[in-house]
């Protein structure tokens, strides 16, 4: 009895913990992400080679934003049901989809006084924990070229 | 080209659906799935077993046998003692070889058979009993595993578990951890009912070498008072029945069939 509780808060707390706490950290990031986008959707933001406005361009530099989330028990849980039956790993996406968001924002937050980013690029790397083929978190990196347009 | 800022109405990135939903469908049906090829594969192996003949149990047995530590050197006249009754119920166990027998130092009240057909008894087992016929009950105990081969059925069993866990979950990845209580609910139920059918074989073979049922339950009755916990949910995980459980249904088969109940010899 007392060996089949051990084994099963082993697996249920962490999970249970990976659940709440996880679900609430991602609802209150989902909200700044929205409240974010929208107070930076004035600056124009592509991933064409050249930029939308026309003029002198009196400047531009290298802008980027990156984010590292982690995973939670939960999540990583789903993933491990997922490995045998296959199908798309939902509870991957809302975690891919926060951090492409955010390293974006971060990305535009970076230069407040830029007329547009250009070339857009975003690139995702895994960072393992010690185990072996365990994804720990995940990191997106957004980079990008800030123009600034000459005002006379 | 006019670039309009905007933000999308709607995240087709992310799916919607209630992420438990998804945990819980896919836990169930693994689980559903690996319980009924455990059901289904634990079926074979009682029927593989049943069909054994005695020379490939034989042979079995030295494969699976484990290498014990000898018995301790001050147990040798128990132990010996404990080997004659051993050597006097086999007619009656219908076995056709002697089993071995290793005494084990430990207060624990208690006797087990391991892979390869050795009897383990537990030095405590014989300070507990208080007559040779309540011994006798006990060493007819684990006869009747032999005899009704429940350490190849565990065995078999315990490959099965272990192989549906591996093939499901991979080496690794914990969740054979979470699939593992539904797999001890059933274990624990099979267990039971082979307690009970070895009880009552143990108890023909009592029957047989003493002519009388007297002593059946002596160990059940001094050990009744530490079980007193076992009641509800437990009930339903222990791997033997409970103490009541095993004298009650022992009483009712010693009155069912009219066994006579005599005096017990001493120890």
């Amino acid at each position: 009895m007392i060996e089949l509780v051990i084994t099963l808060s082993f697996w249920g707390v962490p999970i249970l913990l990976g659940y709440f706490f996880g679900r609430a950290a991602e609802a209150k990031h989902f909200r700044s992400i929205a409240q974010r986008e929208e107070a930076s959707v004035h600056l124009p933001t592509t991933s064409a080679k050249a930029p939308i406005g026309t003029g002198p361009i009196e400047r531009s530099e290298l802008v980027h934003g990156s984010v590292v989330v982690s995973i939670d028990y939960f999540k990583r849980a789903l993933a491990a049901l997922r490995t045998i039956i296959g199908g798309p790993v939902k509870s991957h996406e809302s975690l891919l989809d926060r951090a492409r968001r955010e390293a974006v924002l971060r990305m535009k937050e970076s230069c407040p006084g830029a007329d547009e980013i250009i070339n857009l690029r975003l690139e995702t790397c895994p960072i393992a924990n010690n185990v072996a083929g365990d994804v720990g978190s995940v990191e997106v990196l957004a980079y990008g070229t800030a123009v600034y347009f000459a005002h006379p | 080209m006019k670039y309009q800022g905007s933000l999308p109405q709607h995240n087709d990135n992310v799916s919607h659906e209630h992420p438990l939903k998804d945990f819980l469908l896919i836990l169930g049906g693994l689980g559903a799935v690996g319980v009924l090829a455990f059901w289904l594969l634990g079926f074979a192996v009682d029927w593989a077993v049943d069909g054994l003949s005695p020379q490939a149990e034989a042979r079995l047995n030295s494969v699976a046998a484990v290498n014990l530590p000898a018995s301790p050197k001050q147990e040798t006249k128990r132990g010996e003692r404990v080997q004659d009754l051993l050597t006097g119920m086999q007619q009656c166990a219908g076995l056709n070889v002697i089993p071995r027998l290793r005494m084990h130092q430990s207060p624990v009240p208690n006797a087990a058979v391991v892979p390869g057909g050795t009897i383990i008894v537990f030095t405590g087992l014989l300070d507990r009993v208080q007559s040779e016929n309540g011994l006798a009950f006990v060493l007819a105990h684990e006869l009747a595993h032999i005899g009704n081969r429940d350490h190849l059925r565990a065995l078999g069993r315990g490959i099965v578990l272990f192989g549906i866990s591996a093939v499901l979950t991979g080496s690794d990845s914990g969740v054979s951890a979470l699939l593992a209580p539904a797999a001890h609910l059933g274990t624990a139920k099979y267990s039971r009912e082979r307690e009970a059918l070895a009880d009552a074989r143990a108890l023909q073979i009592l029957n047989c070498r003493y002519g009388h049922a007297g002593g059946a339950t002596e160990l059940f009755e001094a050990l009744k008072k530490a079980d007193a916990d076992v009641s509800g949910l437990s009930h339903y995980l222990a791997s033997h029945p409970s103490m009541q459980a095993r004298i009650d249904a022992l009483a009712r088969t010693i009155s069912t069939q009219g066994m006579p109940v005599r005096a017990v010899r001493p120890l």
